[in-house]
């Protein structure tokens, strides 16, 4: 669904990505992990046309999006739900999720789109007319998820979705991550929580300074002594 | 007592004009991120032009409303299509961009100025209509003010309404606050800035149609309106449209009881305010 081949990106002159390759298949929950500043984000970032890859090449369903603007690749189907949430603040819950479903086929299924993301979020039924900056974190987290199922994506971006909130919070955002996955909507996650991402995930791509630097299953990164070690403190 | 009163609903009409210029210009700086120096000179092209449809056409200014509102429109959109679109996308940074936006607006200031001069000579133009008065309260009004006020409140209340309720009207508020994301839920931001650059722009040629049927106009006017307009768009909050709005109001209300005290400092009363809120709350009354 998603292949991106020997990308390299830079943020002014510092290179940040490394010959990164990268693929995620139908269905499946492809995680994405590595420390602060491994440049996660920053692939992420590349592949929804926030920033330019200097080369390489992305491809969604086939087609070459590494050169197209962001409103045209969420068109196509790729949504993604940033890290920190970026939520429009000063607009209320139920805004926040329209915005979600711009795009113009979305637009036109809003209503019923939004029945289903109650399902999925119903404290945000409850929160329809506050306003964004209103809600708790754990909240926040699942307006940001709900406004990016608004679009009905093919593929989810899910950037850090557990940053920042309550342990008990964190097990519901994976739950529900799950739960999209097997409503077939396809997963790339962007997590720093190793251990909890590996457990509900495929297949796994270890970023390090910008190079990947291991990818498989995830039973097997979960065996790796590396992982053990640099990522899990065992 | 009562001729407080007069001059409170003199500074209203006087303010309905300015709230409207300024929200043109607060939508511009608020979305776009341009502060848009030639600003002004909408205005004047809306007034001189429909100067030139009443005495030599012969169409009505209120006609010229929605003939001068679209012209700028289009023209705004274009204007920033080409020139701010390519400032933006050689710009690094939003400030860069900011400051270069702005230079570049002065320049088309100047264009748009000079091109003006060359159309209608420096001549100050004047036309009557709507001279029949209006009893308020038993003072008198000029009845083309109240139908300036009129406009500058529908406009006002439809562009509230356009905000709120409309599909482009939240992409226009979601890309406000945060154009990069507004683009990954499928916002054309290009598009969206291109759109409130252009509202921005018919804004202030609607004005400078209201304009010209109060006050006398030639192509040197642009200058004066700006500097109100920077002065409301200051006072209600940097890119706040309900500031501006708010803030033309209160901003003409001042200048009326000061020019009905002493009608020579009014101008110096609009500095001193702009100076003294620099200096105690630059960020207006509703900024953030």
């Amino acid at each position: 669904m998603l292949e991106i081949n020997n990308l390299n990106a830079f943020y002014g002159s510092i290179q940040v990505l490394w010959d990164v390759s990268l693929k995620v298949n139908k269905g499946e929950i492809v995680a994405l992990i590595g420390s602060n500043g491994a440049g996660k984000s920053t692939l992420v970032r590349t592949v929804t046309g926030l920033l330019r890859a200097t080369s390489g090449s992305i491809k969604f369903l086939d087609h070459p999006i590494e050169n197209l603007p962001s409103h045209v690749i969420s068109e196509m189907g790729i949504s993604h739900i940033p890290e920190g949430r970026r939520l429009f603040t000063d607009m209320n819950v139920l805004e926040n999720l329209e915005i979600g479903a711009y795009p113009r086929n979305a637009w036109k299924n809003k209503g019923k789109t939004l029945e289903h993301v109650f399902q999925i979020f119903p404290r945000l039924k409850e929160r329809g007319h506050q306003l964004a900056r209103t809600l708790s974190g754990g909240e926040q987290q699942m307006l940001a998820m709900g406004r990016g199922l608004m679009s009905e994506p093919k593929l989810c971006i899910i950037d850090e979705p557990s940053n920042g909130l309550a342990p008990m919070v964190v097990l519901e955002v994976f739950d529900i991550i799950k739960s999209l996955r097997d409503q077939g909507i396809t997963i790339l996650l962007i997590e720093q929580n190793v251990r909890h991402t590996l457990e509900i995930s495929d297949r796994a791509y270890v970023l390090e300074n910008g190079r990947v630097v291991m990818e498989g299953d995830c039973a097997t990164c979960l065996a790796s002594e590396h992982i053990k070690k640099a990522y899990l403190g065992l | 007592m009562e001729k407080f009163l007069d001059v409170v609903i003199a500074g209203l009409l006087l303010g309905g004009l300015y709230a409207l210029i300024a929200m043109g210009m607060s939508l511009q700086y608020g979305v776009a991120r341009v502060l848009n120096l030639a600003h002004g000179e909408f205005i004047m092209l809306g007034a001189l032009s429909t100067w030139t449809l009443y005495t030599v056409f012969d169409i009505s200014p209120l006609i010229a409303v929605a003939i001068c509102g679209p012209i700028t429109f289009v023209l705004g959109f274009l204007i920033h299509r080409t020139m701010f679109r390519k400032l933006l996308s050689s710009s690094t940074n939003q400030g860069i961009f900011e400051s270069t936006s702005m230079l570049a607006s002065f320049g088309l200031m100047y264009v748009i100025s000079n091109l003006a001069f060359m159309a209608w000579g420096p001549e100050i133009r004047g036309y009557s209509y709507l001279m029949d008065t209006v009893s308020i309260g038993g003072a008198l009004f000029g009845a083309r003010r109240l139908v300036t006020l009129g406009f500058a409140l529908a406009i006002g209340v439809a562009f509230y309404i356009f905000l709120s309720r409309t599909k482009i009207g939240k992409a226009i508020r979601a890309a406000a606050q945060d154009p990069a994301t507004a683009g990954l839920m499928g916002v054309n931001i290009n598009m969206v800035l291109a759109i409130c650059f252009g509202l921005g722009a018919a804004m202030a040629g609607i004005a400078g149609v209201l304009v010209s049927m109060c006050y006398p106009v030639n192509a040197a006017m642009g200058i004066e309106y700006l500097t109100v307009a920077i002065i409301v768009v200051v006072l209600g909050g940097l890119g706040s449209i309900p500031g501006s709005f708010i803030g033309g109001f209160l901003l003409g209300i001042i200048g009326s009881i000061v020019s009905f005290i002493e009608p020579g400092l009014t101008v110096v009363a609009y500095y001193a305010i702009f100076v003294i809120l620099l200096l105690v709350r630059p960020k207006g009354l509703l900024g953030k």
